[in-house]
């Protein structure tokens, strides 16, 4: 097992690389975000068909690559430096991880080939590190079962033609398959920090649904740990990106007679945060390995690098504003979106503290 | 020796060899740590000739060329031999100096005579070599020494005061940087000289610190008398050799993994936590997941590196990215052990909390060691970033013109 890239890693990284800076670079992410489209549906169709980035941890058997939780957060790290707005953790990695980390053959048939095609969007409505939304009731047998309640904020939750909702059910908790159709299905996108990620408010009032078969806690638990991973390695190019554009800056901008990178001020607050990306990078690379290779540690690793990526890049975008000055806090600059994005990426699906609890245990502590 | 192997092993079967040759000659590492403890007497005599035996098996200089002494392998053996060693404490901390820096600049800059005199018997445990770089005056800013070295016929006159060396109480040899023309920039005029640590002339003191041991010593040179033969490298080149000494240095600093028994390590604080009945307090176990995490991620990063250099890609200056996160752990893990330890920070009457108060209190030395956390973010910011140099208005300033360290300029009150 190594921790650096395998050589169809990298061939991945770089033509995910390519495409981010050749489709979808900053200024139309930025049109995409005027125009207030929560994603750019053809280039969700390119990075999906063409570049299979979709079906990349979905088995073959379902229409997938079969190429593993690695390289799906090989594609995010790119995706994530560019912020690209797309459904690809909401649908590939949330819904189609707790799918199969639950035993519902038929849900997974009807549903895992969509989204490793990209022709379905689904979700998971999983709020936090422990899984269940409190917030949702389920009544009436597994088959025709009715949901009630609320549950906030669901990526994607506005745009998923299938919903995987989290329910108290008479038999405990389940996970539950709602039609993005169904009656007494309400869904309120929410005003979200971050542009790029789209969230909702999933309201439900007596919504038919089907329980699916498989141990819910369980499978919550895992697409919790595969959201750490993802979620890690999205920061984790992000924060590349914030670390590469500060210092761009740092050697072009001159005050005081020199460039601003020769000031100790800035040249060490740009060195602490390369080390805190390598330390980082580091952590997420055996998270990434792990998931793959030996998913006993899989929950440690991922929280582990949760931990030490979603606070280092919130401290780099918010560096990145500083350290470029005036224009670094202009509307007109790349930081703010960085910045917006870490915020955002900092508390969903468990903040800080919750990934430290969730490691504690991990621990036996 | 591995001289007469007559076909070449492949990486895994040297693994094995190494594996099988570790267990039955070296000790287990144990709970209660100890073993590489350097400097006694006795020790050092058992670390000589562990280092020999180290030596006649083939597993010393892995990767120096087979005409020093060395194996002449590559650095997928070095890696295997070191992955193989952590299980165990090799009792040969006496070398890591000598093997670790003065040897690959020896095999770097030095002569084909020196190479052929002072290679094998480094390897071999006969001769023990310490480092001579920083001065009371000169620690940081290293180029910026007063030690002086003057010709006089056909030897060289050597002349100032070392700080902070490392066994220069039991070292045969040393590498010294000396300034040999003051008359040129400072890093212009320096030169790097091998010393006979028993010359006449030379005073070594120990130099106790913060802890109260003393691990490092000062020493003097008064007109030590130095062979036209101890120069390594070219005259006025010193500089260039010390920047490859130093840059292993950091790497060899970042990169050590500590071990199980560090009273600072997880493992170590959660026992010590679960003892105190602290574990039940969330602001603790947050506290110690997240030192998991940090101590983790270092290590890691070493791994990385290791892996990286394996593949062709060497660390260059991101040893100090290593050295700079290995120290801030460091400080982070004894802010987490005095969290852990409440009140037994200020009193405490067992030998355990003795040895973890030891530890916090040694913790400060580490963002010196090696170079400052302020150095190693110099380097870090100019040589894997690429920002512009700091002005330095003292780079193009002959030596004599320039103030340094704390001195008074003459005649100034």
């Amino acid at each position: 097992m190594s921790l650096i890239l395998t050589g169809d890693e990298e061939s991945l990284r770089d033509s995910v690389r390519r495409f981010v800076a050749d489709r979808t670079p900053l200024t139309a992410v930025r049109e995409l975000i005027a125009g207030g489209e929560p994603y750019d549906t053809g280039i969700w169709k390119q990075l999906s068909a063409q570049l299979g980035v979709a079906g990349l941890a979905i088995p073959e058997g379902y229409g997938g690559a079969g190429a593993g939780h690695a390289a799906m957060a090989v594609a995010l790290q790119e995706l994530g430096a560019g912020l690209v707005p797309s459904p690809l953790l909401a649908s590939a990695v949330l819904a189609a991880g707790a799918l199969l980390a639950l035993d519902d053959m038929a849900a997974r048939e009807a549903l895992l080939p969509g989204i490793a095609s990209g022709e379905a969007v689904a979700t998971l409505a999983l709020t936090g590190p422990a899984g269940a939304g409190p917030g949702v009731r389920a009544t009436g047998a597994e088959g025709s079962a009715r949901l009630s309640g609320e549950v906030a904020p669901v990526l994607n939750g506005a745009q998923a033609s299938a919903l995987l909702i989290p329910a108290a059910g008479p038999d405990g908790l389940a996970v539950y398959l709602v039609d993005g159709a169904a009656g007494g299905l309400t869904r309120s996108p929410l005003t979200t920090a971050d542009p790029t990620r789209a969230l909702a408010r999933i309201t439900l009032a007596d919504t038919p649904a089907r329980a699916l078969a498989g141990n819910a806690a369980s499978a919550l638990s895992t697409a919790a740990d595969l959201a750490n991973l993802a979620l890690a390695a999205e920061q984790c190019g992000a924060m590349a990106a914030c670390l590469a554009m500060t210092t761009e800056y740092a050697k072009l901008r001159v005050a005081f007679g020199q460039p601003i990178g020769a000031f100790q001020g800035v040249k060490h607050r740009l060195a602490d945060m390369e080390t805190a990306w390598e330390l980082g990078h580091a952590a997420l690379r055996a998270a990434a390995r792990s998931a793959d290779e030996s998913p006993a540690d899989f929950p440690r690793d991922a929280a582990a690098a949760r931990v030490l990526i979603s606070g280092p890049y919130f401290t780099a975008a918010a560096d990145t504003i500083e350290l470029h000055g005036g224009i670094g806090f202009t509307w007109e600059h790349d930081a703010h979106l960085y910045y917006k994005n870490a915020l955002s990426g900092k508390v969903l699906l468990g903040a800080p503290g919750d990934q430290l609890d969730r490691l504690a245990s991990e621990l036996g502590m | 020796m591995a001289a007469d192997v007559p076909v070449r092993e492949s990486a895994d079967q040297f693994r094995a060899r190494a594996r099988a040759w570790l267990e039955a000659n070296a000790p287990r590492r144990s709970r209660a740590g100890g073993g590489g403890e350097v400097g006694s007497g006795a020790g050092l005599a058992g670390q000589r000739a562990f280092q020999a035996k180290l030596y006649d098996a083939g597993f010393a200089g892995i990767t120096w060329p087979a005409e020093y002494g060395g194996q002449g392998l590559t650095n997928a053996e070095q890696i295997a031999f070191s992955q193989e060693a952590r299980n165990f404490s090799l009792p040969v901390g006496a070398f890591v100096i000598g093997l670790g820096m003065p040897g690959p600049t020896l095999l770097e800059c030095g002569s084909e005579e020196q190479k052929q005199r002072y290679l094998r018997p480094m390897l071999r445990g006969e001769e023990i070599w310490c480092q001579l770089f920083s001065e009371p005056g000169a620690g940081s800013d290293v180029a910026s020494l007063q030690t002086s070295a003057v010709m006089d016929g056909d030897t060289w006159v050597l002349n100032g005061q070392k700080v902070w060396t490392s066994g220069a109480q039991y070292s045969e040899l040393g590498a010294v940087l000396a300034r040999t023309d003051p008359a040129q920039p400072k890093h212009r005029g320096i030169s790097m000289f091998i010393v006979d640590m028993h010359a006449p002339g030379v005073t070594v003191r120990p130099l106790r610190v913060a802890t109260g041991s003393a691990p490092f010593n000062e020493v003097f040179f008064d007109n030590v008398r130095l062979g036209a033969d101890a120069l390594i490298g070219e005259r006025n080149r010193g500089w260039d050799a010390a920047v490859v000494m130093l840059r292993s240095e950091r790497l060899t600093i970042g990169t050590l993994t500590a071990g199980r028994d560090n009273p600072l390590g997880f493992s170590k604080l959660r026992e010590l936590a679960g003892q105190l009945d602290r574990l039940g307090d969330p602001a603790i176990r947050r506290r110690l997941a997240e030192l998991y995490a940090r101590q983790s991620a270092a290590g890691l990063f070493g791994r990385m590196l290791r892996e990286e250099a394996m593949s062709g890609r060497m660390p260059g200056a991101r040893g100090s990215v290593a050295k700079l996160a290995g120290a801030e752990v460091g400080t982070f893990s004894a802010d987490v052990a005095a969290d852990v330890l409440g009140d037994a920070v200020a009193g405490y009457d067992t030998p355990e909390l003795a040895a973890v108060l030891t530890a916090i209190v040694a913790v400060p030395g580490g963002a010196i060691a090696g170079g400052t956390n302020e150095i190693q973010r110099n380097i870090i910011g100019e040589r894997v970033l690429g920002l512009a140099k700091d002005p330095g208005v003292d780079r193009l300033t002959p030596f004599n013109q320039l103030k340094v360290g704390t001195q008074k300029r003459q005649g100034a009150s």
